[in-house]
């Protein structure tokens, strides 16, 4: 069983967001570590949540969910489930490299972080530079909803997602932007139908989050080959 | 004794003289026939033709021990333990694996349910893969507890659907419908038994004793759901696959000629986890809970979508609802 320790890369990526994601500087512990929204960690609680059996999908640290309420409108948390959680360990910016927090979205995102282009100000570009810069994404969703980049993310910190409130939130809280339209799922997703829980039945509920599953670009299910079939004649009493 | 199969199962304390009378008579026979193939296994270690091992010697006194235990249900947790402990040494010897049975009882307060969004399945089979590793089927006759059916849409006859497509899912216009045991409240396999080698737990499980079962099928045709399935050579899974983490009622290893079903995961779901199936699906499409917790997520869908059972007419009351988005 593999154990990785996520306080210490949270906390440096709370550092790292905190100072205005200009510069990526590794500084030493002065306080407790806090994960993306603020909370404290518990070095073991969040020991325990990073824990893996060898080949498992991992769950790493979860965040609690506000706004939305569980089935006996109990709280609950969303956490992401990478099969590579060591993906989310560490990352090059340049020569640095800096620990991030597990729970981050960010971590399954390739171009992340988006300083390294954006530093912090409006990007002017041609329409063809970003569709050269951003050639991975295809803006399916946007196209048929007629949205542009800054419908769902900040245009001051393109880091951030933007609310039609006026609020931000960050890439994590995708469920907090996709229900402004999606109420309904997002109505399931919190009441245990829509989505997927991790870790078991029992205990603590922690769910995985839109962006999680659908990619926010194309959300939609993509066709794949299914695992074989089974051996069967097909009668048609075999059909329950 | 079919009688006792739709019994509690009695405790240590509590067996009644008849079982007493059963146990004793198997254990004397046991003492006696033991004791005579102890015998000629020491009148073979002094003559020099014999070349048997101690191995052989252990894994044949094992086996037999095996061959004289009694039903599950009516052991005491002593017994439980020393066949658990044979079993383990069996694995051991005769595969060189490392295998941890476990005889963990049900939770109390606990009703297994399940749900199965047919708006999210896209019929990939993940759970079908993940249930044969995870419960150690037979890799030979590929056996599969679940059956994924591509239904046309609009479609409501079962006998019309397909559990044997091989092509790109989702297909256009077609729904997919996943089924497995059940687990249901009036189960008939039950009734059926006639040694009572399979039945329902406290907490709604079907469990089938593997080494009481006699083979006679009787449960698979009465069975609605086709959810039972039947080991007709020795089941065959290669030792670096096997899952090491077992039940003593749920993926241990089988014999030929014994039945085996869905136990919705029995050794992960007793100790608060998802059963392997709900776990791998990556649609979501499966939601697993306690049907006693009036906060669990099944309850919230059955309080909150449309459910339907299959072949509800026939008041088996399976605890598997289908629901759409």
């Amino acid at each position: 069983m593999t154990r990785i320790r996520v306080d210490a890369a949270a906390w440096c990526l709370a550092a790292w967001i905190a100072s205005g994601c200009h510069e990526p500087v590794a500084t030493k512990a002065t306080e407790p570590p806090r994960n993306v929204a603020g909370m404290p960690i518990d070095s073991a609680t969040a020991a325990r949540n990073a824990s893996l059996e060898p080949g498992a999908l991992a769950t790493v640290q979860a965040v609690p969910v506000e706004l939305w309420k569980g089935p006996g409108d109990r709280p609950f948390e969303v956490a992401l489930r990478s099969a590579a959680p060591e993906a989310g360990h560490s990352r090059m910016f340049g020569t640095i490299t800096l620990p991030i927090a597990l729970r981050s979205r960010a971590a399954a995102i390739s171009q992340y972080p988006c300083t390294s282009c954006h530093l912090g100000r409006k990007v002017v570009m041609a329409n063809k530079r970003i569709s050269d810069a951003h050639n991975n994404i295809q803006p399916v969703h946007p196209s048929q909803t007629g949205a542009v980049c800054s419908t769902c993310h900040s245009a001051d910190d393109v880091q951030l997602l933007t609310l039609k409130s006026g609020e931000r939130a960050t890439l994590d809280e995708s469920y907090r932007l996709c229900a402004q339209c999606h109420f309904p799922e997002a109505k399931a997703w919190a009441g245990g139908a829509h989505g997927k829980r991790l870790d078991g039945w029992q205990g603590r509920r922690v769910v995985m989050a839109c962006a999680d599953c659908h990619d926010p670009h194309k959300p939609a299910v993509q066709v794949r080959i299914p695992f074989r079939a089974p051996q069967i004649e097909r009668p048609r009493s075999h059909a329950p | 004794m079919s009688d006792d199969s739709t019994a509690e199962p009695p405790g240590p304390s509590g067996d009644g003289s008849m079982l007493q009378k059963r146990v004793d008579r198997r254990g004397a026979l046991g003492i006696l026939l033991g004791g005579a193939l102890v015998g000629t296994q020491a009148l073979g270690a002094c003559a020099p033709l014999s070349a048997e091992t101690d191995t052989e010697r252990e894994v044949k006194l094992l086996a037999w021990r095996e061959y004289i235990k009694g039903n599950y249900r009516f052991m005491t947790e002593a017994e439980r333990a020393e066949t658990i402990a044979r079993l383990e040494r069996l694995a051991e010897l005769q595969r060189g694996l490392e295998v941890t049975i476990q005889s963990t009882g049900a939770q109390p307060g606990v009703l297994f349910g399940y749900a199965f969004n047919i708006s999210k399945c896209k019929g990939f089979r993940r759970c079908i893969e993940a249930c044969i590793n995870e419960n150690n089927l037979d890799r030979n006759a590929d056996t599969q507890y679940i059956r994924i059916f591509e239904i046309e849409d609009g479609v409501v006859d079962l006998d019309k659907a397909d559990a044997t497509f091989q092509h790109e899912v989702p297909a256009e216009g077609h729904f997919y419908l996943g089924t497995q045991c059940f687990q249901c409240a009036d189960p008939p396999c039950v009734k059926v038994c006639p040694v009572g080698a399979t039945w329902q737990e406290p907490d709604g499980i079907t469990v089938i004793d593997y080494d009481w079962c006699i083979g006679c099928r009787y449960c698979m045709a009465a069975c609605p759901y086709w959810a039972r399935r039947f080991n007709w050579a020795e089941p065959e899974v290669p030792p670096e696959e096997v899952n090491p983490n077992q039940h003593y009622l749920g993926n241990r290893a089988r014999m030929k000629g014994r039945v085996e079903k869905c136990t919705f995961c029995i050794h992960r779901t007793r100790q608060g986890r998802l059963p392997a199936c709900a776990e791998a699906c990556p649609t979501g499409a499966r939601v697993f809970g306690n049907l006693l917790d009036p906060d669990s997520e099944i309850r919230w869908v059955l309080a909150n979508k449309r459910v339907f059972r299959l072949k509800e007419d026939l008041k088996t009351e399976p605890r598997f609802w289908y629901f759409s988005d």
